[in-house]
């Protein structure tokens, strides 16, 4: 079922970021050379729901078209966060880039459904799609030391 | 996507807030106050008795001369407060909204938010309040307005914005010195208790601010009480139009809110994809339970292919719109707020049918997503072939039901449109800047949108309205709200 509402994209976003925490976290206990570089991936995934909440609830208008913005079908988006046991660190890392690039879709898609509604909104999204290029890049060093 | 919680878990009896404290009324006539959604009832109203609104009156008149000498600056420190405390209790206070009223969670947050921005604004009275002066008007002669408040102030509340609505005028009215006493609609005050919790949490004095529970003949003793300086009212025209007669005999100021019928107008140059959601939201956003709500759409040119495409693409998306419980996040449309609008709207669906518009979506066959019972619920309805003398063209129907009508030209559009005995808001989707200056400069309605499907001023703007959709000379919100809670005194000085 294809998301309409503002409500449920911002509940769906929350829940990308959170499911994506939750990967990074299991990184941060397996792979602890690099411990700290996926906890400041965790403690940035919690500021993106912020980002996003406030922007949502600072302009949303009974004016604007909160109901009628969007048209997101959810399984385009859906994460694998799963690793087997014996995922190798180039594996997760390779894991990592590919959750990136859909979340990075997800932002992009969302900003431009909304854009024409709620300034505020779009900008929020693309600014958090931003961050995740960046964590791209990080992702993708890491990745090149493994070899 | 799941249910959100609903904050409203067991049935309590409503009580008034005056003075300061929650007084349980007296009346034996309690009304229950209904989920649409859901049918079950969620709390209960008394209708206060006569001693009662008269107790309120008297508290916000005793309450007057302390408040009035409180500083500015200080009695806007509570309103700061105030905006705090409905931040932190932004979401409860948006899905009490809905489970009293039916909106979806979304429009129920969008008039959390806009209430909000009320109060933000009237913070800025010290400012705002400030009158003006001329030195030297004869020499050695100086003139200067002061803006002084009056006193007690009334507000009598309708049921489809039950917490907006009342804050188009209560922040503004105490920031400038003046106490106030509000009327709850009776089918869905909860909202408004809500709010005076959160007033009494930010110290706002007692008497200051007063909830009032009851229906016309709490709204009358307001009206008629010699103690009261004027009354706010958002409803219909019938009863906005004996508001600000019975008040014009007294002396009283009024602002009276009232029924519209908006037209928008869609030129063949308009960007049919931007255009179709603003007017999704404009036609079934609340589910046409608002005075700014798009009743008649106007296709505008000859070209028949134009004409077709603007009306299946609106036919076709209106069919698609989720209908049930707003706490569902997926629902894109919520129930009418009572049986009695539902059968209002049902017999304008009646009337019509009978008299030759062509049924194009029958919201009476409306799939609602989940197990609800249907009793408030209907559909997006979409007649076609409508002419401007058929009643649903002409009267306010207050629910889900759009009718399409065609014009040649601009002119003709404007015509047909400036032809209602509303004038509330109107709205043009073009993009030719010449069209919506026209459109602008002849459209004999208060509020105007270009490319807009729901003109909603802004807390900083006059709520404006003209015709029939509007008794009184200065406006809800902005510059006009505080004109109208103040009397300005000049003084022409000279010492000698």
């Amino acid at each position: 079922m294809k998301l309409n509402t503002a409500s449920e994209v911002i509940s769906f976003t929350k829940k990308l970021e959170e499911d994506s925490a939750e990967f990074y976290k299991e990184l941060s206990q397996r792979y602890v050379k690099d411990e700290d570089i996926f906890l400041s991936f965790v403690k940035e995934n919690k500021k993106n729901i912020i980002q996003v909440e406030r922007a949502y609830y600072g302009v949303i208008s009974d004016a604007l078209e909160g109901c009628f913005s969007f048209n997101i079908d959810p399984a385009k988006y859906s994460l694998k966060t799963e690793l087997g046991e014996k995922a190798s660190y180039s594996e997760a890392l390779e894991r990592a880039m590919d959750i990136e690039e859909i979340i990075i879709k997800f932002y992009s898609d969302a900003a431009e459904q909304s854009k024409s509604y709620m300034a505020d909104v779009p900008r929020a999204f693309k600014m958090v799609a931003k961050k995740r290029g960046n964590r791209q890049l990080t992702l993708k060093s890491l990745l090149g030391k493994e070899g | 996507m799941a249910i959100l919680e609903e904050p409203i878990k067991e049935v309590e009896k409503l009580k008034n807030y005056i003075n300061g404290e929650w007084v349980e009324s007296k009346s034996d006539e309690i009304l229950d106050i209904v989920n649409p959604a859901t049918q079950k009832v969620i709390s209960k109203v008394p209708m206060s008795t006569p001693d009662e609104v008269n107790e309120a009156i008297t508290a916000a008149k005793e309450a007057y001369p302390e408040w009035r000498t409180t500083t500015p600056l200080a009695r806007v420190r509570c309103l700061f407060r105030l905006k705090e405390l409905l931040e932190e209790n932004f979401e409860q206070l948006s899905r009490v909204q809905t489970q009293e009223h039916g909106k979806t969670i979304d429009e129920s947050r969008g008039e959390t938010r806009r209430g909000i921005e009320m109060v933000e604004v009237a913070t800025g009275i010290p400012s705002l309040m400030m009158g003006y002066n001329l030195e030297d008007i004869a020499t050695g002669i100086d003139e200067y307005v002061i803006y002084q408040p009056l006193g007690v102030f009334g507000h009598i509340a309708p049921f489809n914005f039950p917490f907006m609505v009342p804050l188009w005028f209560s922040p503004f009215a105490m920031a400038t010195g003046n106490t106030f006493i509000v009327k709850p609609s009776p089918r869905d005050p909860i909202s408004q208790i809500k709010l005076a919790e959160l007033v009494d949490e930010a110290g706002i004095p007692p008497g200051v601010y007063n909830v009032v529970h009851g229906a016309a003949d709490a709204a009358t003793i307001l009206m008629e009480h010699q103690d009261i300086k004027g009354i706010t009212f958002v409803g219909s025209t019938k009863v906005g139009k004996d508001i600000y007669k019975k008040c014009g005999e007294v002396g009283k100021r009024v602002i009276a809110q009232t029924s519209a019928k908006n037209f928008m107008v869609v030129m063949p140059d308009a960007d049919i994809a931007g255009t179709i959601p603003a007017l999704m939201t404009s036609f079934f956003g609340n589910s046409g339970q608002r005075c700014l709500s798009g009743a008649n759409l106007v296709i505008v040119g000859k070209d028949d292919s134009f004409y077709n495409k603007v009306l299946d693409a609106f036919v076709d998306t209106a069919a698609k719109i989720r209908v049930g419980y707003g706490l569902d996040e997926s629902i894109q449309m919520g129930p009418m707020q009572s049986i009695d609008g539902k059968e209002r709207a049902l017999g304008y669906i009646e009337k019509g049918i009978a008299e030759g518009g062509k049924l194009l979506l029958d919201g009476r066959k409306a799939r609602i997503i989940g197990d609800y019972p249907d009793a408030c619920f209907v559909g997006p309805t979409v007649f076609s072939d409508v002419t401007p003398e058929m009643t649903i063209a002409k009267e306010e129907i207050f629910g889900p039901v759009a009718s399409v009508m065609r014009a040649k030209d601009l002119d003709e559009a404007i015509t047909i449109a400036n032809r209602s005995n509303f004038g509330n808001a109107n709205a043009i989707f073009t993009s030719s800047g010449k069209a919506a200056r026209e459109f602008q400069y002849r459209v004999e309605t208060g509020n105007i949108g270009i490319n807009i499907g729901i003109v909603a001023p802004m807390a900083f703007f006059p709520f404006s309205g003209m015709k029939d959709s509007f008794f009184g000379v200065l406006h809800g919100q902005g510059k006009d709200v505080i004109r109208f809670f103040t009397e300005s005194k000049v003084v022409v000085q000279r010492w000698l």
